[in-house]
């Protein structure tokens, strides 16, 4: 097995191990590794920016929704607001005019019975003039026959 | 191949160029040859897409390129490895780790390819990484816990007269961590490619019947080349246990 019988060669081996690895180990301590971390590290930090600056904006558009969302249920319990005290207002109106012509029909109603009794009355009162003075005429007619003037 | 060639040939190193450093021989081998192209690979592939520093600070810089996409994929692998393991105080380990994997993972890789070279497959490669593993992990678990980190092989909630057959089982088992996770490595490494060698050498035996061995040939290098990647997923993921072991003793 030349592993085991070229011994002349073990010093030649090692030594060229030793220049190899020593140069390999610190080329790639000094020089490689830390580029390659470095590249690493800048990826990473950005992708980590990105990430928090995401979630800022996230927040940000939650906090706006909640915003808008306040508003809208405001806008609309004042909408019904509205929509109630007008309601009212003109279920009132409508009442209080309702019972002002009621009553003002009630009060025409009144007022000619009033004129109408009057004129009644008026009417009687004049029959009684009238029929009083046709009575005194016929009486007194019949008073002038009786004297035996007759001059009709 | 050749006939009758071994197949434990491929495991062969081969001088490229003859170096002598006081009186030491540190020729460059084909494994060190290997080992080069892996660090190579590793160091542009990990490290190039990321060197175009676009500064026009829009989003288009965030976007990946494809080869930004691969890199990440092996870093945030290890990274998540690391924090399943060890957690938060892992991340200091994190460029041994990932040093660790990327070197055996390429190295198995590129030893899939034909006719190059495996420097896994080398029990003194394995041996060196698995030790220098145990003695970092050793020297961490002192220098965090001081003398206390011998209460490491001391299970606790045990009766006392249990003790004297436990603590050198519990020893043994822990000085024998660099070698499980060596030889795993080195094991798995030489049983692939000779497994993956004898069976070429009967193709070409068999002649119209090579078929056979042909097909087992392609199903067996799609095993190989998940156990590159398992291999050094499992030298990753022990080393993290140990760091994790050393960090927190039990």
């Amino acid at each position: 097995m030349p592993q085991l019988e070229q011994v002349e060669f073990f010093i030649s081996q090692l030594f060229w191990l030793g220049v190899f690895f020593v140069i390999l180990f610190s080329v790639l301590t000094y020089i490689t590794l830390p580029k390659i971390r470095a590249f690493l590290n800048k990826r990473d930090d950005f992708v980590r920016s990105h990430i928090s600056k995401q979630d800022e904006l996230i927040k940000k558009a939650e906090s706006i929704i909640e915003n808008y969302e306040a508003k809208l249920t405001e806008a609309k319990n004042q909408a019904s607001q509205i929509i109630n005290d007008a309601k009212d207002k003109a279920l009132q109106e409508s009442e209080t005019l309702i019972k002002a012509t009621e009553e003002k029909i009630q009060q025409e109603i009144r007022q000619t019975e009033e004129r109408v009794n009057k004129e009644k009355a008026l009417a009687i009162s004049e029959l009684n003039v009238q029929l009083k003075d046709s009575a005194t005429n016929f009486i007194s007619k019949v008073t002038k026959i009786e004297k035996g003037n007759i001059t009709i | 191949m050749a006939k009758g060639e071994s197949p434990l040939k491929q495991f062969e190193i081969q001088p490229i160029i003859d170096i002598n450093l006081f009186g030491l021989d540190i020729s460059f081998t084909n494994s060190a040859l290997w080992m080069t192209v892996t660090t190579a690979f590793i160091l542009i592939f990990f490290t190039a897409p990321f060197l175009k520093s676009k500064k026009t600070n829009s989003v288009s810089d965030l976007y990946p390129s494809r080869m930004q996409v691969a890199a990440e994929l092996g870093f945030s692998f290890i990274n998540s490895l690391l924090n399943d393991t060890v957690g938060k105080e892992g991340k200091k380990y994190f460029s041994l780790v990932f040093t660790l994997f990327m070197f055996i993972l390429f190295g198995n890789l590129f030893g899939m390819i034909p006719y190059s070279f495996t420097f896994t497959s080398h029990i003194i490669v394995t041996l060196a990484l698995a030790m220098g593993v145990f003695i970092f992990v050793t020297v961490l678990g002192f220098v965090k816990h001081g003398v206390k980190f011998f209460s490491f092989f001391v299970i606790p909630g045990l009766p006392i007269y249990m003790l004297p057959l436990l603590i050198p089982i519990e020893i043994i088992s822990y000085l024998s961590r660099p070698i499980s996770l060596s030889v795993r490595l080195f094991a798995n490494m030489l049983a692939g490619h000779t497994l993956l060698k004898v069976f070429a050498g009967f193709v070409s035996a068999l002649g119209i019947y090579g078929i056979l061995p042909l097909v087992f040939i392609i199903a067996l290098t799609g095993l190989e080349i998940l156990i590159a990647f398992l291999q050094a997923y499992v030298f990753a993921i022990l080393t993290c246990l140990y760091i994790n072991d050393a960090l927190h003793l039990h």
